[in-house]
């Protein structure tokens, strides 16, 4: 049964496509009464800095139509502090753990990359290069292709472990960037990371957020962020894609799987509802086992359709 | 954390405080003002509708610091007095009594005060910005005046709008008094995950209102970053 279900990405194998998406899942411990940590295909970490990181200033959060915008600004209790009061724990619950890692400059990912090197229990590492709520690094290096490729390849050589960067879709051309990560060393990648967005009090004239911008995340981002997997897998055929962007039921899934991404994670939707990354892996296995079809007989399924959708684009 | 399953809009379930419990019955009260787009989608359920809720999250208010025959304070402002009928029981049943102080810009905020009066063990003392009900001033205010004249409070409990709590703060720091307060902000999951609630603390950056409070002592606050 999950065999049907296991995939590969390039060097990381999983046992099933249903991840969790970094910030979202905390650090998988605030999960354990909701979710079997051991079923799920994989959790990305809350994004690791060398040091604790604050974070910014309140309101960080705000509603919008289906999703919402955040600008938490990467707080979080530092990669030593991980190490040493989390990953063990994950370890011994089975979890399938990918530590998500993020700086201001690229030496910083590096220096956290190192730390997490001789760490046992870790499956993967997944680059932010995409966080738009941080004055420094994030997102900086994800909107240039160059410094996309200077970064991934000076943290390709600081580890052996698999390699995930995830994107950013407010980069200028994803497709640019996607093939910079890719070709710096990157084994895998993960699209999307939130778009950038801002609400405005009607009264008061006020940004909601602190730091006036925010990531847009949640359902409402779902077709683009299909679109640009779709795209991206188009672009660059054989690179191993994870889905990301609004989903929270099983046809989502399907949908990012068809579009050409070989695993998919769970972001906004655990806040509203923490027990979906472990049902959406039961749903899955249902729907494979119906089916007697294995799961990466799904992947890439709109991709192989003749072209037109990538070519038409914004214009029509 | 309530939400009203199916929607999109709202998107995030919403935080209640639990008003009352009745544990025989099977039975959860919420207090509940319609403010925005989750309330409204409470409000539009018809009776019989099915929500879905998690929790009980976050703390409490420590009923234990009020000692057998002495007497407590709880402020309110509006419809911050949602979580004190359970808290009023809570300390008549050990013997204590607790007088409430529950204010409001005008008297029609004050409509909830007769859910209050059966269960307060102690004096009610209503106050409105505009005099039309109960003493006129903010209850901050008014339970500054009346607290130093008399016998002091083992413990206040208070919640409302945080400018209010943020008065507040500075009246039990004068009076030298103890003070546990439900604090407001903005919340998106309730159980320490999105961290989008957290307020300015005084001993580090910031304090997660859902996993550390929601219930905080005022000193543990960095009320200037508030």
């Amino acid at each position: 049964m999950s065999s049907l279900l296991s995939v590969k990405l390039g060097p990381l194998e999983l046992k099933n496509p249903i991840l969790t998406a970094s910030g979202t899942f905390g650090y998988g411990l605030e999960f354990t009464d909701f979710v079997d940590l051991s079923s799920l295909g994989g959790i990305c970490t809350k994004g690791l800095s060398l040091k604790p990181h604050a974070g910014n200033p309140p309101p960080r959060i705000c509603e919008t139509p289906a999703g919402m915008l955040n600008a938490i600004g990467l707080q979080n209790i530092g990669v030593e502090a991980f190490l040493r009061d989390k990953l063990p724990k994950l370890k011994a619950l089975g979890a399938t753990v990918i530590a998500n890692v993020w700086g201001d400059l690229e030496k910083d990912y590096v220096t956290v990359v190192r730390a997490l090197e001789g760490a046992d229990g870790l499956a993967a590492l997944e680059l932010n290069i995409s966080c738009p709520n941080v004055e420094k690094g994030g997102m900086l290096f994800g909107n240039s292709p160059k410094a996309t490729a200077s970064l991934v390849a000076r943290v390709r050589k600081a580890t052996r472990r698999p390699l995930i960067v995830k994107l950013s879709p407010n980069a200028p051309d994803l497709v640019e960037s996607a093939r910079a990560a890719h070709e710096s060393g990157a084994d895998i990648l993960s699209l999307v990371n939130t778009f950038v967005g801002m609400a405005i009090d009607p009264e008061t004239a006020r940004p909601r957020l602190s730091f006036g911008t925010g990531g847009l995340s949640g359902p409402a981002i779902k077709p683009l962020a299909v679109r640009m997997v779709f795209q991206v897998a188009r672009a660059l055929p054989g690179v191993p894609l994870i889905g990301i962007g609004g989903i929270s039921e099983l046809p989502d899934v399907l949908e990012f799987l068809a579009a050409g991404a070989t695993a998919v994670q769970i972001g906004t939707a655990n806040f509203k509802d923490p027990g979906v990354s472990g049902r959406l892996v039961e749903e899955l296995v249902r729907y494979c086992a119906e089916r007697q079809k294995p799961v990466v007989s799904l992947v890439g399924r709109a991709e192989r359709l003749p072209a037109k959708a990538d070519e038409a684009g914004a214009e029509g | 954390m309530l939400e009203v399953p199916g929607l999109v809009r709202p998107y995030l379930r919403r935080p209640y405080s639990v008003a009352d419990a009745d544990s025989e019955k099977g039975e959860i009260e919420f207090l509940v003002k319609t403010i925005g787009r989750g309330t409204e989608a409470l409000e539009r359920l018809s009776e019989g509708s099915t929500v879905n809720l998690l929790g009980p999250l976050g703390n409490s208010f420590s009923v234990e610091g009020v000692p057998s025959g002495r007497r407590a304070a709880v402020v309110a402002g509006g419809i911050g007095a949602a979580p004190f009928p359970l808290l009023f029981r809570a300390v008549a049943r050990r013997g204590a009594s607790c007088d409430f102080y529950f204010g409001g810009k005008t008297g029609a905020e004050l409509s909830l005060r007769s859910r209050f009066e059966e269960v307060v063990p102690g004096k009610t003392i209503l106050a409105t910005d505009d005099g039309s009900l109960g003493e006129r001033g903010l209850v901050t205010q008014v339970f500054e005046r009346r607290a130093a004249a008399g016998e002091p409070y083992a413990i206040v409990f208070a919640c409302g709008p945080m400018p209010m709590l943020s008065a507040l703060s500075r009246v039990v720091s004068k009076l030298r008094v103890s003070a546990e307060f439900s604090t407001e902000a903005e919340m998106g999951c309730g159980f320490g995950v999105c961290l989008g609630c957290v307020i300015a603390g005084a001993e580090k950056p910031f304090l997660i209102s859902c996993q550390e409070g929601p219930i905080l002592k005022p000193e543990k606050i960095a009320w200037e970053r508030v």
